[in-house]
């Protein structure tokens, strides 16, 4: 005979990511390194953006590259002369706190003042992780059409800085976007948007402006 | 996107829960999803039958419960559910019922719980 018995289990699975996300910004802190998650799509940008960052700030800057194969870009990083490591991710559609804790040991968080984190391109999966940041930010690009803010509200909702990037081809692309600037503030009326094109240096100060006011609050 | 990763850490919880109880047998889980998780709980299911062979839970059933909405409102200052039935995106965007802010501060339904489990364990 078996008898039957009801166990109350009450296992968040999102809360063992959130323990380790604050693990890792406790580490970040104890080293005063400044986090920042750029989360974006496929191709909007946030390689080129992470680039011309470390060439353009002032402070020493330390990348965690995360893909599902996290070479290449990783190696574009590397001709920058920064401290940089690779995350892969395999099959897995966004970076969590766990793959970070595991990667901050490569990381010499005594020379760097900035960590910034690029996130597998996603514009839905990373919305549920924390990964420790200080700071998220979104990047988009007018390529991607400008119903993509209305088409992923949660993670314009979890933005601490928005950028809409590739603006020099909005016109080719036949996009507004000022509506991607509005669809935005519908979403996530404090969050500040900032219209970049990398290629021909527009808004980038106003990146940098955001990025270092952002850590001085 | 992410429901094969978070499926298997609902069923470690699963199965290392009934093992601490002695179980033979796990016969029913229930899971609970918040409705802004970005988890789709009818692929979660689908996926906890098909994880779940080879071991003591594949004859489980596994029940998804939904876990409202609950918000505080930075600019009316109401506290309690936000319901979202109206808006058709899965993934929705949230305002406050009240005064339909969107300056709000998320307090309850993004997260993903394994409520409870029904075992089957020999007689002592």
């Amino acid at each position: 005979m078996h008898k039957v018995t009801e166990i109350e289990v009450q296992h968040n699975i999102m809360k063992a990511n959130k323990k380790l996300a604050d693990k890792n910004q406790a580490l970040f802190d104890n080293n005063n390194v400044f986090c920042v998650d750029f989360v974006g799509a496929i191709g909007s940008g946030k390689t080129s953006l992470i680039e011309d960052l470390i060439d353009n700030m002032n402070g020493s800057i330390g990348v965690i590259a995360g893909d599902v194969i996290s070479k290449f870009d990783a190696g574009r990083f590397e001709k920058h002369n920064v401290p940089v490591v690779g995350l892969n991710t395999g099959k897995e559609c966004h970076l969590d706190a766990h793959l970070v804790e595991h990667v901050l040991d490569d990381i010499p968080m005594d020379k760097i003042d900035y960590l910034f984190i690029e996130n597998v391109g996603n514009l839905i999966c990373p919305v549920d992780f924390d990964l420790g940041s200080h700071m998220r930010i979104v990047v988009i690009s007018v390529s991607e059409g400008d119903d993509t803010v209305e088409k992923h509200p949660l993670i314009f909702q979890s933005a601490d800085l928005v950028i809409i990037n590739k603006i020099d081809i909005a016109d080719a692309v036949g996009v507004d976007s000022e509506k991607m600037v509005n669809d935005v503030h519908e979403i996530n009326p404090s969050v500040e948007v900032i219209e970049t094109s990398l290629k021909e240096v527009k808004g980038l100060d106003k990146v940098i402006s955001a990025i270092e006011e952002f850590k001085s609050n | 996107m992410h429901e094969l990763s978070m499926t298997a850490g609902i069923l470690k919880a699963v199965i290392s829960n009934a093992e601490e109880n002695d179980a033979t047998e796990v016969t029913e889980v229930i899971v609970e999803i918040g409705k802004l998780a970005l988890l789709n709980p009818e692929q979660v299911k689908f996926m906890l039958d098909v994880l779940s062979e080879d071991t003591i839970a594949k004859d489980a059933k596994f029940v998804m419960e939904e876990i409202p909405i609950e918000i505080k409102c930075k600019e009316c200052g109401y506290i309690g559910e936000a319901d979202n039935d109206d808006l058709d995106h899965y993934a929705p965007m949230v305002e406050c019922p009240k005064c339909e802010n969107k300056l709000i501060e998320i307090t309850n339904g993004k997260d993903c719980i394994v409520k409870n489990i029904i075992i089957e364990k020999p007689d002592d």
